[in-house]
């Protein structure tokens, strides 16, 4: 069953125009000049339950404003979303007890009070009985790992503390679906393992269905099986991540450490993208050229160490936003 | 829908006790904003006081009724400044896109927004307002109400401020002529109304309705008058509706922003 059914939506916002300096500001309030901007135009895709979804693009792209669409944040000009069979411009009510929200660079929480306060803040928005709170708060405070600081100000936390504790909060009233808008943005590697790992485990233990943004990579290919691409407020792939993978990954990356020098300058299908005499690495078209083929070119006795890797999730995407720009 | 509202209720009331909490963290801060309010207040009475002394009248009232102006402004001021503080900065959390966290949880968006924050000072003015009604003359029936005509003045200019904030939705900054409103509603909230005539009377009891919110409520508790009481009550709930029409109305054209930002 689908949780999330979005068909042709758009929106557009009116920005008004200024020219240059005073003269130009002075223009703008005799006559002033809009320009319209499509943040997204005919948007379809449809999310099943449980799954962990990547809704990635570039700046611009269309990806927050599409999010605040589905969560009665802003009213779509045209097209229709239905999440949890609830349409966000009308149900708003009904839907936030069905939904939650973590936006990343939008602190939800009240910094002077301790998380256990603000999440009994959370349990009266939610009408959640007194002692369901204190249950539920338990069972977050162990899965998220959060004893030692529970009773700490908000403001005293640390930034990855501080995330855990919004996602926490976000999750008090058991939504079906949670919206998550750059979870990680601004956290080191090790915490961004760590919320990556407790959101992987939010969705084994209760079936959360995540709608999840974000720049960061490492959250796209450690956490989600489907990835939905925008760029220009359109959708340009939906597809597994698998796919994604099988398809644009038909080029390899050769490190290799050589006992002498070689040279593969002019070879069809090898792209050499790093020549520091006896370090080389280069990059194999396997549509042209096959990996053994290159190695044959290298001469494995000439070769004291060698990586062959593929080529990384980043750049396939930030191609795929190019190419299809 | 009873338990609807209770629910709602019970929010406003913990919102406003972690306001509370939050301000209690510098209790000298705190105890001082409170006093120096009603001190500053207090100053405001001597010009009153010299002018009695040069008559016994002026518009209308005595010396006693004077301060119960007084008191009626100060509380209602107060009570509206301390209840709904974010009624008066609503515009500047439109136009920078702050709406998100509240429209995503299931309560009333205006007043979750509204009693998300206090001032502090206002607490001074608001129990400023009872020491003056002990000085004119403090019974059950006035202590009632006065305490019901704080409440409903209360409420008249924080919903005035909000349909004047609310313009933002169409306008984009209208805190100035939200400003402006707030003003008027004040600074003619301590004259005693014997001394408007024509046009600017009509203005009172109209556009910039301090005539219902503070003169009225003057007039009953002196003498009481069913007809006035209800015209305050009315207009009240008149308003009241007015506001979360333009409130909602207006939130069809919100747009978010993506701007960094903490709940302090």
């Amino acid at each position: 069953m689908a949780v999330i059914e979005v068909k042709n939506l758009s929106k557009s916002f009116k920005v008004k125009l200024k020219e240059k300096g005073l003269k130009g500001s002075l223009k703008s309030i005799i006559k002033p000049k809009y320009k319209t901007i499509k943040a997204v135009r005919n948007v379809s895709f449809s999310v099943e339950k449980g799954e962990i979804i990547a809704f990635i693009g570039p700046n611009g792209a269309g990806k927050s404003t599409t999010i605040k669409m589905m969560t009665s944040i802003l009213y779509p000009d045209k097209g229709s979303i239905k999440v949890m069979g609830l349409d966000p411009s009308r149900d708003r009510k009904a839907l936030s007890y069905e939904i939650g929200t973590v936006f990343g660079q939008k602190e939800q929480l009240w910094t002077h009070l301790t998380p256990y306060d603000n999440f009994k803040f959370f349990g009266a928005i939610y009408d959640i009985p007194e002692k369901a709170i204190e249950k539920k708060i338990d069972e977050l405070r162990e899965l998220f790992e959060l004893d030692s600081f529970i009773n700490t100000p908000v403001r005293n936390l640390s930034l990855g503390q501080r995330i855990r504790c919004e996602i926490v909060a976000s999750l008090i009233h058991e939504p079906k679906v949670l919206f998550l808008d750059e979870p990680t943005i601004g956290l080191d590697p090790v915490v961004k393992e760590n919320i990556r790992t407790l959101i992987k485990r939010m969705n084994k233990e209760y079936k959360t269905t995540i709608f999840l943004t974000s720049h960061d990579v490492g959250d796209i290919e450690k956490l989600c099986k489907r990835v939905i691409i925008i760029n220009n407020g359109t959708v340009v792939m939906d597809d597994t991540m698998e796919n994604l993978k099988y398809h644009y990954l038909n080029k390899k990356i050769v490190e290799a450490k050589m006992k002498e020098m070689v040279n593969l300058e002019d070879e069809e299908g090898i792209t050499i993208l790093k020549d520091k005499g006896y370090n080389l690495k280069i990059e194999v078209d396997t549509t042209k050229k096959s990996v053994s083929d290159a190695l044959k070119l290298l001469n494995p006795d000439n070769i004291i160490d060698i990586n062959i890797s593929n080529v990384p999730l980043e750049d396939i995407i930030s191609d795929i936003y190019k190419n299809r720009d | 829908m009873l338990t609807e509202v209770k629910n709602q209720i019970k929010v406003v009331f913990l919102s406003i006790k972690y306001s509370v909490m939050r301000e209690l963290l510098n209790r000298f801060t705190f105890i001082s904003n409170v006093i120096f309010m009603m001190l500053n207040n207090a100053s405001m009475i001597i010009q009153w006081l010299v002018l009695f002394s040069l008559r016994e009248n002026m518009g209308g009232y005595t010396f006693k009724e004077v301060l119960l102006l007084w008191g009626i402004a100060s509380s209602t001021f107060g009570f509206s400044r301390f209840f709904f503080y974010k009624a008066f900065s609503l515009s500047s959390i439109i136009n920078e896109g702050k709406l998100d966290s509240y429209i995503v949880q299931p309560k009333n968006i205006l007043i979750s927004i509204i009693t998300s924050d206090i001032s502090v000072s206002a607490l001074g003015d608001l129990l400023y307002g009872y020491i003056m009604l002990v000085f004119y003359g403090l019974s059950i029936k006035s202590f009632l109400l006065f305490t019901y005509f704080i409440i409903t003045g209360g409420i008249i200019i924080a919903a005035i401020s909000v349909i004047l904030n609310s313009l933002s939705f169409w306008f984009g900054n209208t805190d100035v002529i939200a400003e402006t409103g707030n003003h008027l509603m004040t600074n003619f909230a301590t004259y005693p109304d014997g001394i408007f005539k024509g046009i600017a009377k009509a203005l009172l009891f109209t556009l910039i309705p301090v005539g219902i919110s503070n003169y009225i409520p003057v007039h009953v508790i002196v003498n009481f008058d069913l007809n006035l009481f209800l015209i305050n009550t009315t207009v009240c709930i008149f308003l009241i509706y007015f506001a979360f029409i333009t409130f909602y109305t207006g939130l069809k054209r919100y747009s978010s922003s993506n701007l960094m930002s903490s709940k302090i």
